[in-house]
């Protein structure tokens, strides 16, 4: 990545550059949204009092950057309002490892742990790029967030530590199973993610590959897992998003868009 | 996986006396870290700490709930 000079007005950006920039966004916005919908999932039902407090102030933390997020967008001539509350399932930008519930305790932990570390990772890239907005707006986020990967680290090692091997295993299915797919949406190795690199707004997929593998290096070590011989899924890849196919299910949608109840949405 | 209580201390300004604000239950330090912090973030704190309560040595009491750790034992 070429020493980028500020840029503070993203419309001047050319459009095909201002449409990938609006990708990334969206895809980060999408994925805190619908990170903090599974957190909340667990808000009751968590193994402990403490752990479904815990969710639901991450939910609040998450949704909250999402919120930010999204009003990034105003500045590339985009309605927030719209993005958030008018979207369908098919068009939500977030990874493939949240688009289903967990099961259980064990799938949520490797799906919030994993999850988390690919955001940073991707939001650190982002922020060390050219958008002032991203400069200014990013670091307070990550600084809310260190709780987060040390929930999810404490748990990951708890649960490889526990005696009931099960839940061990099932969690490293479960960030086995994600972690291809996480792979490709934090490096998409495609012309839009080669755009913001080549306009300096973004740090190369090796660079942000490499910054997630550092923040959850302890984790798969922990699982057993050799995340760096893990190739990335682009099988089926969706350009326009930015991620492999499919989407989250539909009722997790309709509550990210407050469905029910938009009818007392007052502006 | 067993679970043992913190203590939780804070104080909102530099300089304030470090208070005793409540307790979580947890299975190891970092998730007493993670869950205090949690439980107790409804004030902006200058500085919150989580002590083991099976670590704290009673000095002047024989019963309340430290006083398990005289005897060696553990909340």
């Amino acid at each position: 990545m070429t020493a980028p000079s500020k840029i503070t007005d993203p419309m001047e950006l050319p459009e095909e550059v201002r449409d990938a920039l609006e990708r990334l966004i969206l895809g980060l916005a999408d994925a805190k949204r619908v990170l903090g919908i599974r957190y909340s999932e667990w808000v009751l039902g968590a193994p402990s009092l403490e752990a479904g407090i815990s969710a639901a102030s991450m939910c609040q933390d998450e949704w909250g950057h999402a919120r930010l997020l999204y009003a990034m967008l105003k500045r590339l001539g985009r309605d927030p309002v719209v993005v958030e509350h008018d979207r369908p399932a098919e068009a939500y930008a977030s990874p493939s490892a949240l688009d289903a519930s967990a099961d259980d305790w064990a799938e949520l932990v490797a799906m919030i742990a994993l999850t988390d570390g690919a955001i940073t990772a991707v939001l650190e890239g982002f922020a060390e790029g050219a958008l002032d907005l991203a400069a200014n707006r990013v670091p307070k986020m990550l600084a809310e967030e260190r709780f987060h990967s040390d929930m999810g680290s404490a748990w990951v090692h708890s649960l490889c530590k526990a005696s009931d091997e099960s839940a061990g295993d099932t969690l490293r299915d479960s960030a086995s199973a994600i972690l291809p797919g996480l792979l490709a949406w934090i490096d998409p190795q495609d012309p839009a993610s080669q755009l913001l690199v080549d306009s300096g707004l973004m740090q190369t997929g090796d660079q942000v590959r490499e910054r997630f593998l550092a923040v959850c290096g302890p984790l798969f070590e922990a699982m057993g897992i050799d995340a760096t011989q893990v190739a990335a899924d682009r099988s089926g890849w969706d350009a326009a998003r930015g991620r492999g196919p499919g989407c989250p299910d539909g009722e997790t949608i309709e509550r990210a868009r407050g469905d029910r109840n938009r009818m007392l949405f007052v502006e | 996986m067993e679970e043992h209580v913190y203590d939780v201390f804070a104080r909102k300004e530099r300089g304030d006396p470090l208070r005793h604000i409540g307790y979580v239950d947890a299975m190891d330090d970092e998730l007493a870290r993670v869950y205090a912090w949690t439980t107790y973030s409804e004030e902006r704190w200058f500085e919150m700490c989580v002590v083991a309560r099976a670590s704290i040595i009673p000095v002047n009491r024989t019963d309340g709930p430290y006083a398990a750790n005289v005897l060696g034992g553990a909340s």
